[in-house]
């Protein structure tokens, strides 16, 4: 039987057509062709850096098919990896959408499971609406001109004669209709459209911007095998490999005898490092025919460790390294006027340090990739955010072409930024390739804890001054933190992955996109920063750099507001300056609109009649931000019980919470990232810390690194999204930052303390 | 040894001290219980063991015995799938698994629970993603309370 994957490839009955893609520069290709079932299969493939139809034909990965059978079923796959977001439904509303499909008629393959049929998944990324909105449009409405041909040339009138209803192609004139289905084996025949198709007016819309389950909801109730640990392969081995404790350490000395007297134990197998620790990690790895004897072999191996430059450091050490770098940051990355003689002259300053640990990612799917390379061949199946990015690393590290690898990505048990980094896949490839054959290798909790790339720990100070009639003048952030960037060995500076997303009103300012973060209205403003060395490794943690930065600003600007006696949303508004001042920039497809700000901060106070009486013991608090391309902000109320043991219970009553992500696609996915945002907001920031001594994480599992529970949630939310027509952008990460600073400014209303440490239970504040 | 799971007779040669999580996953090819901790904290891998919620990485296979055990396979589809697909529960869906496994057997012995019953129940089972609201409602609605 010919396989879809050939279809694609030698796409005989079919030609190319070169679309330039408006955001990247990569090229696209659409293949239109008879598909195995005898209907019609569109194609984009994306090429990577090589030029030319027949170049970029050859070596494309398909990043998007629509299939349309002759029983009318309409089959949709994109390539990318789910995680939780819903992208995997989202996506594929936005190309039934344009195609005019009926949903009920609509299978999302997955396509992604199946290597064989398919090829490798070629792209990935955290922000899939706003990168594949035009596309995954342009697709759909391909698919749907290819079938309006075919109907005109079967009736033998104009295709611009013919309309669209759901799954039907109708010419009005002559009263005659026909089905999708009925239609696709012509529509194979044709050629693709060389001329721009017309997509539908926004105005017209029937599944873009409604609530759409999940389109997986019923095989992930029933247990079904969706998850990279639940991957099996013949002959599958299970390994699990032991790290140093102290970060990024290699074996010196080695005894596996115990190790390999384990019943079930195969082998015990050293994986060297890369040079590059965001790429492999040094390791013994221990294979076994099951994963609790891979565990027990692991617990009985004897490893010595090299000791490393890093083995003495702990929080305290760290500490004393930002307070250094606060003190005198080598990093200025803004400064307008005359900052700290206007500080001197201010009516009234404030003058807060704020403190934030390592926090992992903890994704419930623990670390986990599966592999099996050997005869030339070389595959990776696993949880995997980034599989052009896994493809690489793994040839990388086994030092064979990229093109041999084929990679797939399973639906993931969980991001956060953790499945950027393509570890595993090496892992996983190294210890197959020794062991002969395929090898899962998976870690315990207690090793996914100990060896994540973790929320940057920093310190930060900001000094800001209010005139005698409340106006801010002056503002002086000071920024130490670990780099992620510098973890990485990126040749940017340290502060290019750490400064970004500080302020609500924001300018691009500088040589470097990801620095967003100078305020505009404020007179005399300076912005530095300072990164320590240190042996933690580091990475992207769901909203990078935002969820830290907007606490401090954000909880500042409430506290200013508070000695100022002025409203705490008026000297935000005062705040998010005109849209003159924030020009666009190159290559910001969504620049910063204080227009859309507004909006959201008006419509939020409205919503929860911020502002107004508040039930009595409860208090209120207000924070917003703007997360790579989203508006979103935020109202807490709460009340404050004197707890056991010295501690206070903070009870979140309600959340009223608004966002701007342009034009909802899934409002159903929308509002679950909006309540999961705020509940990681809240959990992360009353108890997620990961403390750090003699040179290791101290964590041990879910009994003292602290998730947030069930009877932990707010009690009730209150979530709206703006109707907008502006190109959608991304929700899985915005909702987080403007919620701890809106509990703290909250819990300051309650209780006159302001916290500027996470976690908060470090000062004894515990969720109720 | 012989255990009785979904309702079958399953034979496995493994050693007894083995927790029935991975007897589960790796023996018998029922990965639908999920591996979150191995220490009793988050709820991912529950069974029932004669129609009681158990942390099965917690339970020695050995101490099974003739205990009936149900995973999310062999739990018998219903009200409280249909209201999860209704409210549209799982982001991930990694914990969830676990999640309906807690919630049918609280229904079982409280067919109609608070608020406080559905939280006091359900706090053993974690959700990274952060669904309890909709695990909420949609317990609320299985029972019958709608939301």
């Amino acid at each position: 039987m010919k396989s879809r994957r050939d279809v694609l490839h030698d796409k005989k009955a079919g030609d190319d057509l070169a679309v330039d893609s408006a955001s990247s520069s990569r090229r696209e290709f659409l293949t239109v062709g008879l598909a195995v079932t005898g209907g019609l299969l569109v194609a984009m493939r994306t090429a990577g850096a090589q030029r030319g139809a027949a170049a970029g034909a050859a070596s494309g990965f398909p990043t998007a098919y629509v299939q349309i059978d002759p029983d009318g079923r309409v089959r949709l796959w994109s390539a990318q990896p789910e995680m939780g977001e819903g992208t995997k439904t989202s996506l594929q509303m936005i190309v039934a959408e344009e195609l005019d499909a009926d949903w009920t008629r609509v299978v999302v393959d997955d396509a992604g499971l199946d290597p064989e049929r398919y090829g490798g998944q070629g792209v990935g990324g955290s922000d899939a609406i706003r990168s594949d909105w035009d596309k995954l449009r342009r697709i759909g409405a391909i698919a749907r001109a290819l079938l309006v041909q075919a109907a005109a040339d079967t009736w033998g009138v104009e295709a611009a004669g013919c309309t669209t209803a759901p799954h039907t192609v109708r010419h009005p004139a002559s009263g005659r209709d026909a089905a999708y289905g009925a239609l696709a084996a012509r529509a194979a025949t044709l050629r693709a459209p060389e001329t721009p198709v017309p997509l539908k007016d926004p105005a017209a819309f029937r599944i873009v911007g409604t609530r759409v389950p999940g389109v997986d909801n019923a095989k992930i109730a029933r247990g079904e095998r969706l998850f990279g640990l639940d991957v099996r392969r013949p002959g599958l081995r299970y390994a699990a490999i032991a790290k140093s404790p102290v970060f990024g350490q290699a074996p010196v000395k080695v005894d596996a005898a115990a190790a390999r007297a384990v019943p079930g134990v195969r082998a015990v197998i050293e994986v060297p490092g890369d040079s590059n620790p965001t790429y492999l990690q040094p390791g013994v790895a221990v294979v076994a025919d099951s994963t609790w004897a891979a565990f027990k072999g692991r617990e009985a191996l004897r490893v010595e460790w090299a000791a490393g430059a890093f083995a003495t450091e702990s929080d305290a050490t760290l500490r004393a390294k930002f307070e250094q770098l606060l003190a005198a940051p080598p990093f200025t990355l803004h400064d307008s006027g005359r900052v700290e003689e206007a500080l001197a002259g201010a009516a009234h300053v404030v003058d807060n340090t704020y403190t934030f640990p390592f926090v992992s990612h903890a994704t419930l799917e623990p670390h986990n990739c599966t592999a099996d390379v050997g005869d030339g061949r070389c595959d990776i199946v696993g949880p995997l955010q980034m599989p052009a990015s896994a493809r690489a690393v793994v040839a990388r590290v086994l030092g064979i072409p990229p093109a041999t690898v084929q990679v797939t990505s399973t639906r993931i048990g969980g991001g956060f930024g953790r499945r950027l980094m393509s570890d595993s896949a090496a892992e996983a490839a190294v210890v197959s390739r020794a062991a002969g054959g395929p090898v899962m290798v998976v870690d315990s909790r207690e090793g996914d804890l100990q060896h994540d790339y973790y929320r940057p720990a920093a310190m930060q100070r900001i000094r800001a001054g209010l005139d005698a009639a409340g106006r801010l003048v002056a503002w002086d952030h000071a920024i130490a933190s670990a780099s992620r960037g510098a973890y990485r060995r990126e040749d940017r500076p340290p502060y290019s992955t750490e400064t970004y997303g500080a302020y609500i009103g924001v300018v691009r300012t500088t040589d470097h996109v990801a620095l967003d973060l100078v305020p505009t209205r404020i007179p005399h403003a300076r912005l530095r920063y300072g990164a320590p060395e240190t042996g933690v490794p580091t990475g992207a943690w769901r909203a990078p750099s935002h969820v830290v930065n907007a606490f401090a600003v954000e909880t500042t600007i409430d506290e200013l507001a508070a000695a100022a006696r002025v409203d705490p949303v008026g000297i935000r508004r005062a705040l998010l300056g005109d849209p003159a001042d924030h020009p666009p920039q190159p290559n910001e497809p969504t620049p910063y609109d204080p227009a859309r700000m507004r909006r959201v901060i008006d419509l939020v106070v409205e919503r929860s009649r911020f502002g107004g009486r508040v039930p009595e013991g409860r208090a209120r608090g207000f924070a917003a931000h703007h997360t790579f391309g989203s508006y979103c902000a935020h109202v807490v109320e709460l009340s404050v019980d004197a707890g056991g043991g010295g501690r206070r219970r903070v009870i979140v009553h309600r959340v009223w919470s608004v966002a701007d992500v342009g034009q909802p696609v899934n409002l159903s996915m929308l509002e679950a990232q909006m309540q999961g945002g705020v509940i990681d907001g809240l959990g992360s920031a009353f108890y997620g810390e990961v403390p750090i001594a003699e040179g290791r994480a101290t964590s041990r599992n879910f009994g003292d690194y602290r998730l947030i529970r069930h009877d932990e949630a707010p009690r009730a939310m209150d979530v709206h999204f703006v109707d907008s027509r502006v190109r959608p952008t991304g929700f899985g990460e915005p909702p987080l930052p403007p919620i701890a600073p809106a509990v703290a400014n909250a819990i300051a209303a309650a209780t006159g303390v302001r916290l500027r440490r996470m976690p908060f239970n470090g000062a004894g504040f515990v969720l109720g | 040894m012989t255990l009785i799971i979904n309702g079958r007779q399953s034979d496995v040669d493994v050693d007894p001290s083995t927790p029935l999580l991975w007897v589960l996953r790796d023996h018998l090819d029922l990965v639908g219980t999920k591996f979150g901790c191995g220490g009793g904290f988050c709820g991912a891998c529950t069974v029932h063991l004669d129609g009681v919620a158990a942390r099965s990485c917690q339970v020695a296979v050995g101490t099974v015995g003739g205990r009936r055990v149900t995973t999310i396979e062999g739990l018998p589809d219903g009200p409280l799938q249909r209201a999860w697909l209704a409210v549209d529960v799982p982001q991930c869906g990694y914990c969830q698994a676990g999640q309906i496994m807690s919630a049918a057997a609280l229904l079982a012995r409280t067919p109609n629970p608070t608020d406080d019953h559905i939280a006091a129940a359900m706090r053993g089972n974690l959700c990274r993603c952060g669904t309890y609201l909709r695990i909420r409602a949609a317990v609320r609605m299985a029972a019958g309370g709608g939301q």
